[in-house]
Protein backbone atom coordinates (compact mmCIF):
# COMPACT_ATOMS: atom_id res chain seq x y z
CA UNK A 1 0.00 0.00 0.00
CA UNK A 2 1.12 3.55 -0.78
CA UNK A 3 2.75 5.51 2.11
CA UNK A 4 0.63 8.39 3.23
CA UNK A 5 1.44 11.18 0.84
CA UNK A 6 3.19 8.68 -1.88
CA UNK A 7 2.37 9.48 -4.99
CA UNK A 8 2.51 7.48 -7.90
CA UNK A 9 5.00 9.31 -9.65
CA UNK A 10 7.07 8.81 -6.75
CA UNK A 11 6.60 5.15 -6.77
CA UNK A 12 6.99 4.92 -10.36
CA UNK A 13 10.43 6.79 -9.37
CA UNK A 14 11.08 3.86 -7.17
CA UNK A 15 9.84 0.82 -8.75
CA UNK A 16 10.77 0.42 -11.88
CA UNK A 17 8.50 -2.24 -12.73
CA UNK A 18 5.47 0.51 -12.18
CA UNK A 19 7.29 2.58 -14.91
CA UNK A 20 6.80 -0.62 -17.11
CA UNK A 21 3.27 -1.13 -16.17
CA UNK A 22 2.26 2.19 -16.78
CA UNK A 23 4.06 1.83 -20.15
CA UNK A 24 1.98 -1.21 -20.78
CA UNK A 25 -1.37 0.98 -19.70
CA UNK A 26 -0.21 3.41 -22.60
CA UNK A 27 0.16 0.55 -24.91
CA UNK A 28 3.76 0.79 -25.20
CA UNK A 29 4.73 -2.52 -27.25
CA UNK A 30 8.25 -3.28 -25.70
CA UNK A 31 6.80 -2.59 -22.12
CA UNK A 32 4.90 -5.88 -21.34
CA UNK A 33 7.25 -7.69 -22.82
CA UNK A 34 9.95 -6.58 -20.61
CA UNK A 35 7.70 -7.10 -17.67
CA UNK A 36 6.63 -10.92 -19.01
CA UNK A 37 10.71 -11.53 -19.29
CA UNK A 38 10.98 -10.20 -15.70
CA UNK A 39 8.37 -11.71 -13.63
CA UNK A 40 8.12 -15.44 -15.67
CA UNK A 41 10.09 -17.40 -13.66
CA UNK A 42 9.07 -16.20 -10.49
CA UNK A 43 5.29 -16.29 -11.11
CA UNK A 44 5.99 -19.62 -12.62
CA UNK A 45 7.76 -20.69 -9.43
CA UNK A 46 5.20 -20.07 -7.01
CA UNK A 47 2.36 -21.62 -9.31
CA UNK A 48 4.23 -24.61 -9.12
CA UNK A 49 4.84 -24.52 -5.46
CA UNK A 50 1.39 -24.24 -5.21
CA UNK A 51 -0.21 -26.31 -7.57
CA UNK A 52 2.62 -28.91 -8.16
CA UNK A 53 1.89 -29.18 -11.86
CA UNK A 54 4.45 -27.78 -13.83
CA UNK A 55 2.21 -27.55 -16.81
CA UNK A 56 -0.59 -25.98 -14.98
CA UNK A 57 1.43 -23.52 -13.23
CA UNK A 58 2.47 -22.63 -17.08
CA UNK A 59 -1.04 -21.57 -17.62
CA UNK A 60 -1.80 -20.45 -14.72
CA UNK A 61 1.46 -17.84 -14.66
CA UNK A 62 0.47 -16.87 -18.57
CA UNK A 63 -3.72 -16.28 -17.39
CA UNK A 64 -2.33 -13.44 -14.86
CA UNK A 65 -0.08 -11.87 -17.40
CA UNK A 66 -3.06 -11.65 -19.40
CA UNK A 67 -5.17 -10.30 -17.12
CA UNK A 68 -2.38 -7.58 -15.82
CA UNK A 69 -3.02 -6.75 -19.57
CA UNK A 70 -6.76 -6.58 -20.04
CA UNK A 71 -6.56 -4.37 -16.77
CA UNK A 72 -4.10 -2.12 -18.00
CA UNK A 73 -6.40 0.90 -18.68
CA UNK A 74 -7.16 0.49 -15.07
CA UNK A 75 -3.95 0.36 -13.58
CA UNK A 76 -3.44 3.31 -10.66
CA UNK A 77 0.11 2.70 -9.32
CA UNK A 78 -1.10 2.59 -5.38
CA UNK A 79 1.70 -0.31 -4.65
CA UNK A 80 4.50 -1.77 -5.61
CA UNK A 81 3.92 -3.72 -9.06
CA UNK A 82 5.01 -7.16 -7.32
CA UNK A 83 1.91 -6.75 -4.79
CA UNK A 84 -0.21 -5.89 -7.38
CA UNK A 85 0.92 -9.06 -9.62
CA UNK A 86 1.00 -11.38 -7.00
CA UNK A 87 -2.62 -10.63 -5.86
CA UNK A 88 -4.31 -11.40 -8.98
CA UNK A 89 -2.10 -14.69 -8.39
CA UNK A 90 -3.25 -15.45 -5.23
CA UNK A 91 -6.76 -15.27 -6.59
CA UNK A 92 -6.09 -17.24 -9.43
CA UNK A 93 -4.46 -20.35 -7.92
CA UNK A 94 -6.99 -20.62 -5.20
CA UNK A 95 -10.01 -20.72 -7.36
CA UNK A 96 -7.57 -23.25 -9.25
CA UNK A 97 -6.89 -25.09 -6.08
CA UNK A 98 -10.87 -24.80 -5.48
CA UNK A 99 -11.64 -26.45 -8.66
CA UNK A 100 -9.10 -29.26 -8.14
CA UNK A 101 -11.27 -30.46 -5.08
CA UNK A 102 -14.20 -30.71 -6.98
CA UNK A 103 -12.23 -32.41 -9.37
CA UNK A 104 -9.12 -34.18 -7.73
CA UNK A 105 -6.22 -34.59 -9.91
CA UNK A 106 -2.90 -35.74 -8.85
CA UNK A 107 -1.10 -32.83 -7.26
CA UNK A 108 2.42 -33.31 -7.54
CA UNK A 109 4.56 -34.68 -10.68
CA UNK A 110 6.60 -37.11 -8.60
CA UNK A 111 9.80 -37.55 -10.12
CA UNK A 112 11.66 -40.81 -10.58
CA UNK A 113 13.97 -40.81 -7.54
CA UNK A 114 16.29 -43.26 -8.86
CA UNK A 115 16.81 -47.14 -7.93
CA UNK A 116 13.79 -46.96 -5.58
CA UNK A 117 11.48 -45.47 -8.01
CA UNK A 118 8.99 -42.35 -6.89
CA UNK A 119 8.30 -43.08 -3.16
CA UNK A 120 5.62 -41.55 -1.15
CA UNK A 121 6.57 -39.39 1.70
CA UNK A 122 4.77 -42.19 4.36
CA UNK A 123 6.58 -44.86 3.28
CA UNK A 124 9.71 -43.60 3.65
CA UNK A 125 9.24 -42.18 7.14
CA UNK A 126 8.04 -46.09 7.86
CA UNK A 127 11.53 -46.96 6.24
CA UNK A 128 13.18 -44.73 8.41
CA UNK A 129 14.45 -47.06 10.72
CA UNK A 130 16.10 -49.24 8.16
CA UNK A 131 17.56 -46.37 6.58
CA UNK A 132 19.32 -43.59 7.96
CA UNK A 133 18.50 -40.14 7.19
CA UNK A 134 21.32 -38.80 6.30
CA UNK A 135 21.21 -41.25 3.08
CA UNK A 136 17.83 -39.95 2.06
CA UNK A 137 19.09 -38.76 -1.77
CA UNK A 138 18.75 -34.98 -2.36
CA UNK A 139 15.37 -35.43 -5.02
CA UNK A 140 13.77 -38.25 -2.68
CA UNK A 141 13.94 -35.05 -0.04
CA UNK A 142 13.00 -33.03 -2.76
CA UNK A 143 9.94 -34.95 -3.02
CA UNK A 144 9.42 -35.15 0.74
CA UNK A 145 9.27 -31.64 1.16
CA UNK A 146 7.09 -31.14 -2.00
CA UNK A 147 4.73 -33.81 -0.20
CA UNK A 148 4.79 -31.83 3.44
CA UNK A 149 3.99 -28.66 1.51
CA UNK A 150 1.09 -29.77 -0.01
CA UNK A 151 -0.29 -31.04 3.07
CA UNK A 152 -0.67 -27.88 4.19
CA UNK A 153 -4.02 -26.04 3.38
CA UNK A 154 -4.33 -23.44 1.05
CA UNK A 155 -3.38 -20.13 2.33
CA UNK A 156 -0.98 -21.55 4.68
CA UNK A 157 1.07 -22.91 1.46
CA UNK A 158 0.37 -19.58 -0.10
CA UNK A 159 1.92 -17.55 3.10
CA UNK A 160 4.90 -20.19 2.89
CA UNK A 161 5.70 -19.41 -0.78
CA UNK A 162 5.64 -15.78 -0.50
CA UNK A 163 7.43 -15.29 2.59
CA UNK A 164 9.95 -18.08 1.98
CA UNK A 165 10.44 -17.64 -2.04
CA UNK A 166 9.21 -13.93 -2.87
CA UNK A 167 10.98 -12.65 0.65
CA UNK A 168 7.46 -10.92 0.90
CA UNK A 169 6.65 -9.26 4.20
CA UNK A 170 4.36 -9.76 6.72
CA UNK A 171 2.42 -6.69 5.24
CA UNK A 172 2.98 -7.39 1.54
CA UNK A 173 1.30 -10.54 2.17
CA UNK A 174 -1.27 -9.33 4.16
CA UNK A 175 -1.69 -6.93 1.15
CA UNK A 176 -1.70 -9.91 -1.44
CA UNK A 177 -3.91 -12.35 0.86
CA UNK A 178 -6.28 -9.60 1.79
CA UNK A 179 -5.52 -10.22 5.31
CA UNK A 180 -4.44 -8.70 8.52
CA UNK A 181 -0.77 -8.67 9.73
CA UNK A 182 -2.03 -10.64 12.80
CA UNK A 183 -3.87 -13.15 10.69
CA UNK A 184 -0.58 -13.85 8.22
CA UNK A 185 1.59 -13.82 11.36
CA UNK A 186 -0.98 -16.98 12.76
CA UNK A 187 -0.90 -18.79 9.82
CA UNK A 188 2.60 -18.72 9.41
CA UNK A 189 3.30 -19.69 12.63
CA UNK A 190 0.71 -22.79 11.97
CA UNK A 191 2.43 -24.23 9.05
CA UNK A 192 5.94 -23.49 9.61
CA UNK A 193 4.93 -25.89 12.56
CA UNK A 194 3.17 -28.11 10.76
CA UNK A 195 6.14 -28.56 8.18
CA UNK A 196 8.44 -28.52 10.94
CA UNK A 197 5.96 -31.89 12.38
CA UNK A 198 6.43 -33.29 8.98
CA UNK A 199 9.98 -32.97 8.13
CA UNK A 200 11.69 -33.36 11.73
CA UNK A 201 13.22 -37.01 11.01
CA UNK A 202 14.74 -35.05 8.26
CA UNK A 203 15.88 -31.90 9.83
CA UNK A 204 19.80 -33.30 10.95
CA UNK A 205 20.08 -35.28 7.86
CA UNK A 206 23.12 -32.51 7.25
CA UNK A 207 24.85 -34.38 9.80
CA UNK A 208 24.29 -31.00 12.21
CA UNK A 209 24.27 -32.22 15.87
CA UNK A 210 20.86 -31.62 16.74
CA UNK A 211 19.99 -29.81 20.57
CA UNK A 212 19.80 -32.43 23.60
CA UNK A 213 16.43 -33.74 24.08
CA UNK A 214 14.71 -31.75 27.13
CA UNK A 215 13.29 -34.31 30.21
CA UNK A 216 9.85 -33.53 28.75
CA UNK A 217 10.99 -35.88 25.63
CA UNK B 1 15.46 -29.60 33.19
CA UNK B 2 13.05 -26.92 31.82
CA UNK B 3 11.64 -24.84 34.56
CA UNK B 4 9.58 -23.14 31.19
CA UNK B 5 6.02 -24.15 30.63
CA UNK B 6 6.74 -24.85 26.79
CA UNK B 7 5.56 -21.96 24.26
CA UNK B 8 2.01 -21.26 24.11
CA UNK B 9 0.43 -20.91 20.67
CA UNK B 10 1.02 -17.16 20.35
CA UNK B 11 4.45 -17.64 22.31
CA UNK B 12 5.30 -19.00 19.13
CA UNK B 13 4.40 -17.22 16.67
CA UNK B 14 6.01 -14.32 17.97
CA UNK B 15 9.10 -16.67 18.02
CA UNK B 16 8.05 -17.85 14.10
CA UNK B 17 8.01 -13.79 13.91
CA UNK B 18 11.19 -13.32 15.42
CA UNK B 19 12.82 -15.50 13.06
CA UNK B 20 11.41 -13.75 9.93
CA UNK B 21 12.68 -10.43 11.31
CA UNK B 22 9.02 -9.55 11.87
CA UNK B 23 9.59 -8.13 15.26
CA UNK B 24 9.92 -4.84 17.33
CA UNK B 25 13.23 -4.13 19.45
CA UNK B 26 11.62 -4.51 22.59
CA UNK B 27 9.96 -8.30 21.88
CA UNK B 28 13.38 -9.35 20.04
CA UNK B 29 15.07 -8.78 23.04
CA UNK B 30 12.55 -10.50 25.14
CA UNK B 31 12.42 -13.42 23.38
CA UNK B 32 16.49 -13.73 23.16
CA UNK B 33 16.09 -13.59 26.80
CA UNK B 34 13.60 -16.27 26.84
CA UNK B 35 15.82 -18.43 24.40
CA UNK B 36 19.38 -17.95 26.27
CA UNK B 37 17.70 -19.30 29.94
CA UNK B 38 14.99 -22.02 27.96
CA UNK B 39 16.84 -25.11 26.26
CA UNK B 40 13.67 -25.88 25.14
CA UNK B 41 12.54 -22.73 23.38
CA UNK B 42 15.97 -22.28 21.67
CA UNK B 43 15.61 -26.60 20.58
CA UNK B 44 11.95 -25.28 18.94
CA UNK B 45 13.50 -22.17 17.51
CA UNK B 46 16.18 -24.73 15.95
CA UNK B 47 14.02 -26.99 14.47
CA UNK B 48 11.45 -24.51 12.99
CA UNK B 49 14.47 -22.89 11.08
CA UNK B 50 15.96 -25.80 9.69
CA UNK B 51 12.94 -27.25 8.51
CA UNK B 52 12.43 -23.94 6.72
CA UNK B 53 15.47 -24.61 4.99
CA UNK B 54 14.40 -27.70 4.08
CA UNK B 55 12.13 -25.50 1.60
CA UNK B 56 15.30 -24.82 -0.37
CA UNK B 57 15.56 -28.55 -1.47
CA UNK B 58 12.00 -27.56 -3.71
CA UNK B 59 13.17 -27.79 -7.48
CA UNK B 60 12.82 -23.85 -9.30
CA UNK B 61 10.97 -24.97 -12.39
CA UNK B 62 12.25 -22.64 -15.41
CA UNK B 63 9.32 -21.58 -17.25
CA UNK B 64 9.25 -23.03 -21.20
CA UNK B 65 11.91 -20.78 -23.12
CA UNK B 66 8.86 -19.95 -25.51
CA UNK B 67 6.59 -18.47 -22.50
CA UNK B 68 7.39 -15.12 -23.22
CA UNK B 69 6.74 -15.22 -26.94
CA UNK B 70 3.41 -17.11 -26.12
CA UNK B 71 1.98 -14.99 -23.99
CA UNK B 72 3.10 -11.59 -26.53
CA UNK B 73 1.15 -13.52 -29.21
CA UNK B 74 -2.16 -14.12 -26.80
CA UNK B 75 -1.62 -10.49 -26.52
CA UNK B 76 -1.66 -10.09 -29.85
CA UNK B 77 -4.70 -11.87 -30.53
CA UNK B 78 -6.81 -10.01 -27.93
CA UNK B 79 -6.17 -6.98 -29.57
CA UNK B 80 -8.63 -6.97 -32.58
CA UNK B 81 -11.55 -7.86 -30.37
CA UNK B 82 -10.64 -4.98 -27.66
CA UNK B 83 -10.25 -2.33 -30.62
CA UNK B 84 -13.68 -3.51 -31.63
CA UNK B 85 -14.94 -3.80 -28.28
CA UNK B 86 -13.88 0.11 -27.79
CA UNK B 87 -15.81 1.10 -31.20
CA UNK B 88 -18.93 -0.76 -29.96
CA UNK B 89 -18.79 1.36 -26.45
CA UNK B 90 -18.56 4.44 -28.86
CA UNK B 91 -21.11 3.75 -30.58
CA UNK B 92 -22.79 2.55 -27.70
CA UNK B 93 -22.33 5.83 -25.56
CA UNK B 94 -23.11 8.33 -28.28
CA UNK B 95 -26.49 6.32 -28.65
CA UNK B 96 -26.73 6.48 -24.81
CA UNK B 97 -26.50 10.18 -24.76
CA UNK B 98 -28.87 10.98 -27.98
CA UNK B 99 -31.62 8.53 -26.04
CA UNK B 100 -31.38 11.22 -23.15
CA UNK B 101 -31.40 14.08 -25.09
CA UNK B 102 -34.47 13.14 -26.70
CA UNK B 103 -35.96 12.35 -23.43
CA UNK B 104 -35.42 15.16 -21.88
CA UNK B 105 -37.01 16.96 -24.95
CA UNK B 106 -40.28 15.08 -23.87
CA UNK B 107 -40.20 15.15 -20.66
CA UNK B 108 -39.58 18.93 -21.15
CA UNK B 109 -42.30 19.57 -24.14
CA UNK B 110 -44.57 17.90 -21.32
CA UNK B 111 -43.79 19.79 -18.46
CA UNK B 112 -44.55 23.00 -20.45
CA UNK B 113 -48.26 21.79 -21.71
CA UNK B 114 -48.70 20.62 -17.73
CA UNK B 115 -47.61 24.09 -16.53
CA UNK B 116 -48.02 26.77 -18.93
CA UNK B 117 -51.23 25.63 -21.50
CA UNK B 118 -51.08 26.94 -24.71
CA UNK B 119 -54.13 29.53 -25.46
CA UNK B 120 -56.94 28.27 -27.42
CA UNK B 121 -56.50 28.94 -31.43
CA UNK B 122 -59.80 30.09 -33.79
CA UNK B 123 -60.66 26.85 -34.49
CA UNK B 124 -60.81 25.81 -30.97
CA UNK B 125 -62.83 28.48 -30.56
CA UNK B 126 -65.27 28.00 -33.06
CA UNK B 127 -65.91 24.29 -32.05
CA UNK B 128 -66.60 25.29 -28.65
CA UNK B 129 -68.67 28.30 -29.65
CA UNK B 130 -71.91 26.28 -29.79
CA UNK B 131 -71.32 24.91 -26.62
CA UNK B 132 -70.79 28.19 -24.88
CA UNK B 133 -73.71 29.12 -26.83
CA UNK B 134 -75.85 26.46 -25.03
CA UNK B 135 -74.53 26.64 -21.97
CA UNK B 136 -77.73 27.50 -20.06
CA UNK B 137 -79.21 24.41 -21.36
CA UNK B 138 -76.56 22.43 -20.76
CA UNK B 139 -76.10 23.61 -17.08
CA UNK B 140 -80.05 22.63 -16.43
CA UNK B 141 -80.08 19.38 -18.41
CA UNK B 142 -78.88 16.06 -16.50
CA UNK B 143 -77.15 14.46 -19.41
CA UNK B 144 -76.85 14.72 -23.32
CA UNK B 145 -79.39 12.25 -23.89
CA UNK B 146 -82.37 14.72 -22.67
CA UNK B 147 -81.02 17.57 -24.66
CA UNK B 148 -81.32 15.49 -27.12
CA UNK B 149 -84.97 14.87 -26.47
CA UNK B 150 -85.25 18.76 -26.07
CA UNK B 151 -84.39 19.55 -29.71
CA UNK B 152 -86.94 17.18 -31.10
CA UNK B 153 -88.77 19.51 -33.33
CA UNK B 154 -92.05 17.52 -33.59
CA UNK B 155 -92.12 17.62 -29.61
CA UNK B 156 -91.42 21.04 -29.12
CA UNK B 157 -91.74 22.58 -32.57
CA UNK B 158 -89.81 25.54 -33.34
CA UNK B 159 -89.22 26.43 -29.35
CA UNK B 160 -86.93 23.23 -29.85
CA UNK B 161 -83.22 23.51 -28.04
CA UNK B 162 -81.48 23.72 -31.60
CA UNK B 163 -83.67 26.88 -32.81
Amino acid sequence: MAAIGETSAQLALRDPDVRLMIGVRDDDPSAFEELVEAYQQRLVGVMHHLIGNAEEAEDLAQEVFLRVYRARKKYRARCKFSTWLFTIANNLALNALRRRQRKPVVPLNVRDSGPLGPRPAEQLVRDRAAQPVQHVQQRELAVIVQHALAGLNERQRMAVVLNKFEDMSYEEIAEVMQLSTKAVKSLLSRARTNLRDVLAPYIYMDGQVPPAPTDDE
Amino acid sequence: MSELAPLDDNERAELVAYLDGEVNEKTARNLEARLNRDPAARAEAETLRKAWELLDYLPRPEPSANFTSRTVERISALRPAQAAGSRWRWWAGISGWAAALLLCGVAGYAAVNRFYPREPNCDDMARDLRVVENLHAYEAADDIEFLHLLDHPDEFGEDSLGS
